[in-house]
């Protein structure tokens, strides 16, 4: 498998959001373009320089891109949709990055966008029956893993609200974050209880919205005049899919950890020189857990690096400055991409109050449905 | 006679409520797996003929277990109590409890049976554990 750093240089040189927010009468169009007319600003460039857009999205239905485009104009540009569950905005990011990576176009798009759709999943076709009717929910999962480690490890449910308290402080600074109230742990724990010690503040929030992000190579940088350290580069770009499960770690988490040292590794780096991370903390559990699985931890021990503020903006690594998907919202198409927003604008020192100090290195992490895990390493040069 | 829900993963097992699981066995890898499909072997792909139906006592180890308390499938009604359970040596999955989660600590055994709910107006048995010592 050819690694990303043995083929040429792929920069993000501009990125844009719409909002996250609760289901409206938002057309998903207008919200797509928000997000690529602040990319394409962001950048400094005209949609004509564009040459391919991959799409991600999940509940739009078929050719949402192409009827998007036109209203940019008609370029002729290729046009990919990309479906990938809640990893379909960070799946259309990789297929841009490697397209230029591969010297096959210069410039690229990946736009998230999306509606909350029917939210219907393959997996209700397999015609495989399960002995829990809640075998396929994510949720209880988590919630089950939760359980284990608050006998096993000591794991309370405070360690689970104090996770969630942080990434809605944080998405409380977010102009893009669906949910904008600063929660105590307190409040974390005094919400609705859903599954085991899991409440409802620890839980992503449904949604729509939109973000993308523009890559291009060192070429183009130099022919479309981008300057000084705004473009930010990728160097790793890694997506694989679960194994059965072995003994009692949940797949999806064996499978992250496996992930993240091939993207270290493609990336030439360890996990201690992460400085920023944003990752799939689609319920609490999920950020100490994967905390301890990207390195950022000892295993056993996600609990302490958050409350000792290793996690915290400002920490060693912050770890979802955004809000995560908690706080700032998960979408599903756009989420993938809204790491990236947030990653790049971190790593060229324009996050404002939600800067994290020195940053040069952050990775996007993403979990979709079934299970794949994906992982990007920026990094500015 | 009352239809079992999900006839193609338990069957009764003759003592009353208790219900054997039905596993896969693989012809061509030897492997046991859970639940048996009409696609072939999970574990080393192999075409559904070489995967012959083998029923099981219908035991297992509990390993943790939460309850629910939201609506989060149509089929349940909130609280409620799952579990993860080994099913058979290194098989591990989701089972529901019967009754409250007071009765229920690691580790112990427990086994499948029937008990009656309902589902789109009929009545049907579905598979719900319970410990053992009460059967």
């Amino acid at each position: 498998m050819a690694n990303l750093s043995d083929m040429r240089p792929v920069y993000v040189i501009g990125v844009g959001m719409h909002p996250y927010q609760f289901a409206s009468d938002t057309l998903y169009i207008d919200m797509g373009l928000t997000a690529v007319r602040g990319a394409l600003e962001d950048a400094g460039i005209a949609f004509p320089e564009v040459e391919s857009a991959y799409i991600g999205c999940t509940g739009i239905g078929m050719a949402a891109g192409r009827i998007m485009f036109n209203h940019l104009g008609s370029t002729g540009l290729a046009c990919t949709q990309v479906e990938n569950a809640s990893a379909s905005g960070s799946s259309a990011f990789q297929m841009a990055v490697l397209e230029v990576a591969a010297g096959r176009r210069d410039v690229s798009l990946a736009v998230g966008v999306d509606k909350t759709g029917d939210q219907l999943r393959a997996v209700q076709k397999e015609k495989v029956s399960r002995l829990s009717d809640t075998a396929t929910i994510p949720l209880v999962k988590y919630a089950l893993m939760a359980e284990h480690l608050k006998k096993e490890k000591g794991l309370s449910a405070e360690d689970l609200a104090m996770v969630a308290a942080k990434n809605h402080t944080n998405a409380s600074k977010n102009p893009n974050a669906q949910f904008r109230k600063p929660r105590t742990v307190e409040q974390v724990l005094a919400s609705t209880l859903v599954a085991g010690t899991t409440t409802s503040l620890m839980c992503c929030p449904r949604g729509e919205g939109a973000a993308a992000a523009i890559v291009a190579s060192e070429d183009a940088i130099r022919r479309l005049g981008i300057l000084g350290g705004k473009p930010i580069r990728v160097t790793a770009s890694v997506l694989q899919s679960e194994t059965p499960q072995v003994g009692r770690e949940i797949p999806s988490v064996t499978l992250a950890q496996r992930v993240a040292e091939m993207a270290y590794d493609e990336a030439g780096i360890k996990a201690t020189d992460l400085d920023c991370v944003e990752l799939h903390d689609a319920f609490a559990i999920e950020e100490i857990l994967y905390t301890e699985t990207f390195g950022l931890a000892p295993k056993g021990a996600g609990q302490h690096f958050l409350r000792d503020g290793g996690s915290a903006i400002g920490g060693r690594c912050c770890v979802n400055s955004s809000g995560g998907l908690i706080g700032q919202g998960h979408p599903l198409g756009p989420t993938g991409l809204g790491q990236v927003h947030e990653l790049t604008r971190q790593l060229r020192g324009e996050n404002g109050e939600r800067q994290q100090p020195g940053a040069r290195i952050g990775m996007a992490h993403m979990i979709g449905l079934g299970s794949i895990s994906i992982a990007h390493i920026l990094t500015k040069d | 006679m009352t239809a079992l829900e999900k006839p193609d993963l338990y069957e009764l097992d003759g003592t009353g409520p208790g219900l054997k699981l039905i596993f896969g066995r693989c012809a061509a890898c030897e492997e046991l797996h859970f639940p048996r499909t009409g696609y072939g072997c999970p574990r080393c792909g192999a075409r559904p003929e070489n995967v012959t139906a083998e029923a099981r006592a219908g035991q297992a180890t509990l390993l943790t277990f939460i309850t629910l308390h939201a609506k989060l499938a149509p089929g349940i009604t909130p609280p409620c109590v799952v579990g993860e359970a080994e099913i058979a040596p290194g098989m591990i999955e989701e089972v529901m409890l019967s009754g409250g989660a007071e009765q229920y600590r690691d580790g112990m055994a427990i086994v499948a049976r029937a008990e009656e709910v309902e589902r789109d107006g009929e009545t049907r048995l579905a598979c719900r554990f319970a410990p053992k010592e009460e059967v």
